[in-house]
């Protein structure tokens, strides 16, 4: 195979001691390759760079040390599923690769799934929050935080943590969306609070005028969106322009930097929640941002940080249960403790094939600046 | 009731901003003849332009808008210099198809120079607001009204009044005789793609700041809903224009009023259907029939098929067939992709090419296919063997009622009809949570597989494909050598003609569109076995471009040429992974060139 | 055979034809002439279905056809020609005759409801005897037909119609009409733009045809052939009918004289 400029990025790699373990008599300082299917160019390529960065990151600390060197070899696939295809077919012929990591949507990763449960590669979708991602087949796994966890979080937030109890619902209509509110409404009802209304929308829109009037007019006491940040930036601040004082309680995916930056002056006072957060304490959080801002000379964000996340996992597996792609997918049932930013420690749930136990942090914005939020009445 | 206030109120306010592209898009089609489908992308360039003088210069709205102008008049000189003018007296099709392509070209230039990340627009414009009703309406919603009344009213006074204007207006009367008594027509469109540009720019950089955020991504909306706004009020009616996008904000903000937030897109397509069936040259126009175009079909390039020798295609065949030995599951996957758009591009060149309805929602077909073979294998647990004919069925006939109404338009009208098509029935599947699931999509399909056998590997998915593109082809073929090849192409070259001769054309469109269907469908059915999850944006309107210049690559109408264009257009990218970011880039150009060194395509129109 | 009677047809503020009225005998062959912009050709569209009239009746062997669509009027017998020339560039000659040929269409084309486009389509790619017999027959005929214009065509019967002179097309364009068979063939100055040697030829074709017993309606300019040809000939001026009679009585009429000679553009030739 050919090493293309953009095709292939080896992480760090070093001499140290291996075993023969690797599928082609390889030798012991033979490196171990996972695959990245993702995307560098197109709509999403940001996503793409992200990762690398964040993997780049963790190889660099990770290699030093291990018995067994990790490299990844980078297919840019534009999420699109007729490039994930192909790709999954180029990895899963290629003897050195032990792991797949990827795709960045659903729809990506799940049309290559059928391809890496037959070679019986894993597929590590760790942006995929599908429900129906890990039930491609049991060789599909995932990190990616649990709609099923988050959206109770979300719904506590707003009714305990401020005290509302009729919520206007705004989200995408997409997969992740739709899926992320049915959760929302029924952790909702649980609680004994009521959604007023719900309300779809379609990616690149951008007038929300309308929707708005249609929440307003359901009498809300707390606005609730279920969006990524960019979109978000564009709602608060029509949400605020139509004169609606309502606190507004957002879903981890609007947390972000560009938050702020998108949304000026609105979005102070917007609560999100979040998995990550860099001026959170807990040591393993702070390690890792350090270490990035080190690197790259600003803040890690919610991306880089599962990214960072993934390769630690997989150098995990190689080294501790061999670099084969059976013994991955047996480590993957039997891994316990992976140190991680955004859980503390994962570990598997042997049926869903997710990981539980994210940490949540509730965040407000003040002065155009994400604080950790310490109760009472919002501002 | 003050809601209803406040929905009208914003209709208006959303209608104001599509105003501002729609003008400009009855302009170039009033003058040039030619829907802009490059439009979005100038308003894409507009707002970087704009971004990057605030944010790198510190310029003031002045000296913002300013360069702006400058940057988007240049623009729209290049496209109509370097893009079209060559164009002249080529085919209908080509000059619509190179908007298509300066699009792509433009959105990918924009968003390598600025990456696809979204920015913010610092705002430029005084922050006061008035209360109206439950609403607000700022300073910038007054701007945004004010320059699109104004540059209506400048356009106005420019056509009236000056001499170039003059030129203008005579030659979009009548070209022919403009030319005659001395109008430079090249300067005339020249200035006319400079005006509509930078309307188009201004209007990219005050929205841009009106959301406080641009991407690159905006582009394609913003042409879409332009053409919604343009054909409602009329094809080259500037007033129209106007009038057109405040209807088409009020359409969907009272749509979102009725039915919710996720119907908005619907009705807005639904509306454009609506009209180009009842009142194709607008609401302004006196109703007629007919629509504005010349009836005489120059849709296709005049060209011979090119004669390949007789030992050709079955040693390609054969090869084919043998690709698997290689034992290059990479290289077969590619294949067997390209084989699924082979058959798409079978479809689109029957009824794009022999029958001369260039549609822009082929995509369309693929989707119903595909829900339809999954839908049929999870929910009604069908054998896969049974469900992909089925739904080839399907889509035969549902896609033929679809476009049924569109039959009596012609040229650039089933293009747009078409395009609306197809977002219309993505807009239901996505709706229609009942039946399709909605936005969670189809998952879990089972994988391919023939009364038993296990076609799911690499190399079972090619073998299928292969089989069912060469019975596919055959088939088409040897419908193409009996009377109804004569009978579409009659259709395509003059419609007028053919019918004076008996030739029924909505019985012979509805048969070239049945069998295009029944090849897309299958080609949707197979991919969604494959994917194994397919949902509402699997089949997107890309797609439908991406067909039609596997198409135009081949040669319209021509079988071969088809299945070569597939081939390449899948594959090249591939081979182009070495060049990654420019691959689309590349590819625009290349799709650039070929129109105009072209036409005809690799293997000649039939 | 063909009555009309009261045809108006207005575009925005031109009235095009004001009072089309003719009647035509079986077996006859009407000329109609007049100035350029007099409304023959729209007559004829209003004739042939392409264009709504706005009022007045046409009657078709007893049959009331006004308004009609064009593929139900050629599927009654009447064919014809375009002034312009409208051949499909891209079909080969004999398939442009093909295709005039399309209602005779049997075989291959079931007349059932719903049903017959399918089977029409299996067929096509089944091609039992019957379709392929039919099919030859066809072919047979149309080849019959353009052996009327000699070898202009014959040799030329697989080559695109567009790479064809502008004479020739006119003659596909009169073979393709003839091959439906018509009862009544309109023909719209067939020999527009042709030289004398060709205009003489297109007599000789159109004086056959006459012979043959077919009942034509005749749109010409070049007055030599009209008066050779017509049984009766029509004047038009402005959209309507100021003269009809035998040719002899119409080329001394005043009325067409001043008609002509007030038209100095008219592509009318001095009357010999
Ligand atoms: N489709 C049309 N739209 C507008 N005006 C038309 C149309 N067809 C014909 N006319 C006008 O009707 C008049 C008669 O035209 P035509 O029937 O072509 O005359 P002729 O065939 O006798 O030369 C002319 O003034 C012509 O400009
Ligand atoms: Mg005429």
């Amino acid at each position: 195979m050919s090493l293309h400029r953009r095709s292939l990025l080896l992480g760090s790699a070093s001499l140290g001691a291996g075993t023969a373990l690797a599928p082609r008599s390889a030798g012991a300082a033979d490196p171990v390759f996972v695959g990245v299917s993702g995307p560098l160019t197109g709509p999403n390529a940001q996503y793409g760079a992200q990762w690398k960065d964040a993997f780049d990151l963790a190889l660099e600390q990770l290699n030093p040390a291990a018995q067994h060197k990790l490299q990844y070899v980078f297919e840019d696939s534009q999420s699109d599923p007729r490039q994930s295809v192909a790709i999954a077919q180029k990895f899963v012929n290629d003897a050195r690769i032990v792991m797949e990591l990827g795709d960045f949507s659903s729809p990506a990763s799940m049309a290559a799934s059928p391809i890496y449960q037959r070679a019986k590669l894993v597929q590590f979708g760790f942006t995929n929050s599908h429900p129906d991602f890990t039930k491609g087949g049991d060789y599909m796994w995932s990190n990616s935080i649990s709609q099923a966890e988050e959206q109770p979080t979300l719904a506590d937030y707003a009714i305990t943590g401020l005290g509302r109890h009729k919520l206007g619902v705004i989200h995408l209509n997409t997969d992740w969306g739709v899926t992320s509110k049915n959760l929302f409404s029924a952790a909702v009802q649980a609680k004994g609070a009521t959604v007023t209304a719900a309300e779809g929308f379609l990616p690149n829109e951008r007038d929300f005028r309308s929707t708005l009037v249609r929440i307003r007019d359901s009498n809300p006491d707390g606005i609730v969106i279920i969006a990524y940040y960019a979109d978000a930036a564009t709602i608060v601040r029509q949400i605020r322009t139509l004169g609606l004082t309502q606190p507004i309680v957002a879903v981890s995916s609007v947390y972000s930097p560009k938050l702020i930056e998108l949304g000026g002056d609105a979005v102070n006072g917007v609560h999100v929640i979040t998995t990550f957060f860099p001026d959170e304490p807990r040591p393993g959080v702070q390690r890792f941002v350090e270490a990035f801002r080190a690197k790259y000379n600003r803040d890690p964000d919610t991306f880089n940080a599962t990214a960072y996340d993934t390769m630690v996992l997989a150098s995990t597996l190689v080294n501790q249960y061999g670099p084969t792609r059976a013994a991955i997918r047996e480590g993957l049932g039997k891994v316990r403790g992976v140190p991680s930013v955004i859980f503390g420690t994962m570990q598997f749930d042997q049926t869903t094939r997710r990981v539980e136990g994210a940490q949540y942090k509730r965040l407000v914005v003040k002065d155009g600046r994400f604080t950790l939020f310490t109760g009472g009445t919002p501002s | 009731m003050s809601a209803w206030f406040d929905y009208t109120v914003n209709g208006f306010v959303i209608g104001n901003i599509y105003a501002l592209l729609a003008v400009g898009l009855a302009l170039i089609y009033g003058v040039a003849n030619l829907v802009n489908f490059a439009h979005g992308s100038v308003y894409v360039v507009g707002a970087y332009i704009g971004w990057a003088a605030i944010t790198h210069l510190g310029t003031p709205l002045p000296l913002t808008l300013l360069c702006v102008v400058v940057v988007c008049a240049l623009v729209g000189v290049a496209i109509e210099r370097i893009g079209l003018r060559a164009l002249q007296g080529s085919s209908r099709i080509a000059p619509l198809l190179a908007t298509i392509g300066i699009g792509l070209v433009l959105d990918q230039v924009v968003q390598l120079v600025w990456s696809p990340d979204p920015r913010a627009v610092p705002m430029q414009v005084p922050e006061w607001r008035i209360a109206i009703g439950g609403g607000t309406i700022g300073a910038l919603d007054l701007l945004i009204a004010g320059i699109g009344c104004s540059s209506a009213a400048v356009l106005y006074g420019f056509l009236r009044f000056t001499k170039l204007g003059w030129a203008v207006r005579a030659t979009a009367q009548d070209s022919d005789a403009a030319q005659q008594m001395g109008v430079d027509i090249n300067r005339v469109n020249m200035a006319v793609f400079a005006i509509a540009s930078v309307l188009s720019g201004i209007s990219g950089l005050l929205v841009g700041m009106y959301y406080n955020q641009i991407n690159p991504a905006m582009s394609f909306e913003a042409t879409l809903k332009g053409i919604v706004a343009l054909i409602i009020g009329g094809l080259g009616n500037v007033p129209g224009a106007i009038a057109g996008s405040l209807i088409l904000g009020l359409t969907e903000s009272y749509g979102i009023a009725l039915f919710g937030t996720s119907y908005r897109n619907l009705f807005a397509f639904v509306l454009l259907v609506a009209m180009l069936l009842w009142r194709p040259n607008g609401l302004f126009a006196p109703r007629r029939a007919a629509a504005p175009e010349p009836m005489v079909g120059t849709f296709i390039a005049r060209s011979l098929p090119v004669k390949l020798p007789r030992w050709v295609v079955p040693v390609v065949l054969l090869a084919a067939a043998l690709l698997p030995l290689l034992n290059q599951p990479y290289l077969l996957q590619i294949g067997a992709n390209s084989l699924m758009y082979a058959m798409l591009a079978l479809s689109l060149t029957l009824v794009a090419g022999t029958v001369g309805q260039v549609s822009l929602g082929h995509a369309a077909l693929l989707a119903i296919g595909g829900y339809a073979s999954g839908l049929l294998a999870l929910d009604a647990g069908w054998p896969v063997a049974l469900a992909i004919p089925a739904a080839g069925l399907i889509t035969a006939g549902l896609g033929t009622a679809l476009v049924w109404p569109a039959f009596r338009l012609t040229g650039h009208y089933v293009s747009i009809a078409t395009l609306g098509i197809g977002e219309i029935v993505s807009l239901v599947i996505l709706n229609w949570t009942g039946l399709t699931r909605g936005a969670i999509g189809l998952g879990g399909i089972p994988p391919l597989e023939l009364f038993g056998v296990d076609l799911g590997s690499v190399q079972g998915t090619y073998w299928l494909c292969l089989v069912v593109l060469v019975l596919l082809a055959l088939l088409q073929l040897r419908l193409l050598s009996s009377h109804l090849g004569r009978t579409w192409r009659a259709i395509r070259d003059d419609s007028v003609a053919a019918r004076s001769h008996g030739v029924g054309e909505d019985r012979y469109k509805a048969l070239a569109f049945g069998y295009g269907g029944f090849a897309a469908g299958i080609s949707g059915a197979i991919t969604a076995h494959v994917y194994s999850y397919i949902n509402h944006e699997t089949f997107g309107a890309s797609l439908s471009v991406l067909a039609l210049t596997m198409v135009i690559l081949g040669g319209m109408g021509n079988v071969l040429g088809a299945v070569l264009g597939a081939t390449l257009l899948i594959a090249l990218p591939e081979a182009f992974r070495a060049l990654a970011e420019y691959r689309i880039l590349i590819y625009g150009v290349v799709l650039l060139l070929l129109i105009r060194f072209r036409p005809q395509g690799l293997m000649g129109t039939v | 055979m063909l009555e009309v009677q009261g045809l108006q047809k207005r575009f925005g503020g031109v009235t095009a034809v004001a009072d089309g009225a003719l009647t035509l005998r079986e077996g006859e062959l009407l000329s109609i002439i007049g100035p350029n912009g007099a409304g023959k050709t729209t007559l004829f569209n209003l004739i042939s279905g392409l264009e709504p009239p706005d009022a007045g009746s046409v009657r078709f062997q007893g049959q009331d056809i006004t308004g009609a669509v064009p593929e139900a009027l050629a599927a009654l017998g009447i064919a014809r020609t375009f002034q312009h020339g409208r051949v499909f560039g891209n079909l080969s000659v004999l398939d442009n005759v093909l295709v005039g040929a399309h209602t005779r269409l049997r075989a291959v084309k079931p007349a059932l409801p719903l049903l017959g486009p399918l089977l029409e389509m299996a067929l096509a790619a089944l091609r039992p005897p019957a379709v392929r017999a039919e099919e030859a027959a066809l072919r047979r005929d149309a080849e019959q037909i353009l052996a009327r214009f000699g070898d202009r065509l014959l040799p030329r019967l697989h080559q695109p119609a567009f790479s064809l002179s502008y004479a020739n097309r006119r003659r596909v364009e009169i073979a393709r009409a003839l091959a439906l068979r018509p009862k009544l063939l309109l023909l719209d100055e067939p020999t527009a733009g042709m030289n004398q040697t060709e205009t003489a030829e297109m007599q000789e074709v159109v004086a056959d045809l006459k012979r043959s017993g077919l009942t034509i309606l005749l749109i010409e300019h070049k007055l030599e052939m009209v008066m050779r040809l017509s049984d009766r000939v029509l004047v038009m001026d402005n959209g309507r009918r100021i003269a009809e009679g035998l040719p002899q009585q119409v080329r001394n009429n005043p009325a067409v004289i001043e008609a002509y000679l007030g038209h100095r553009h008219a592509g009318a030739e001095p009357v010999s």
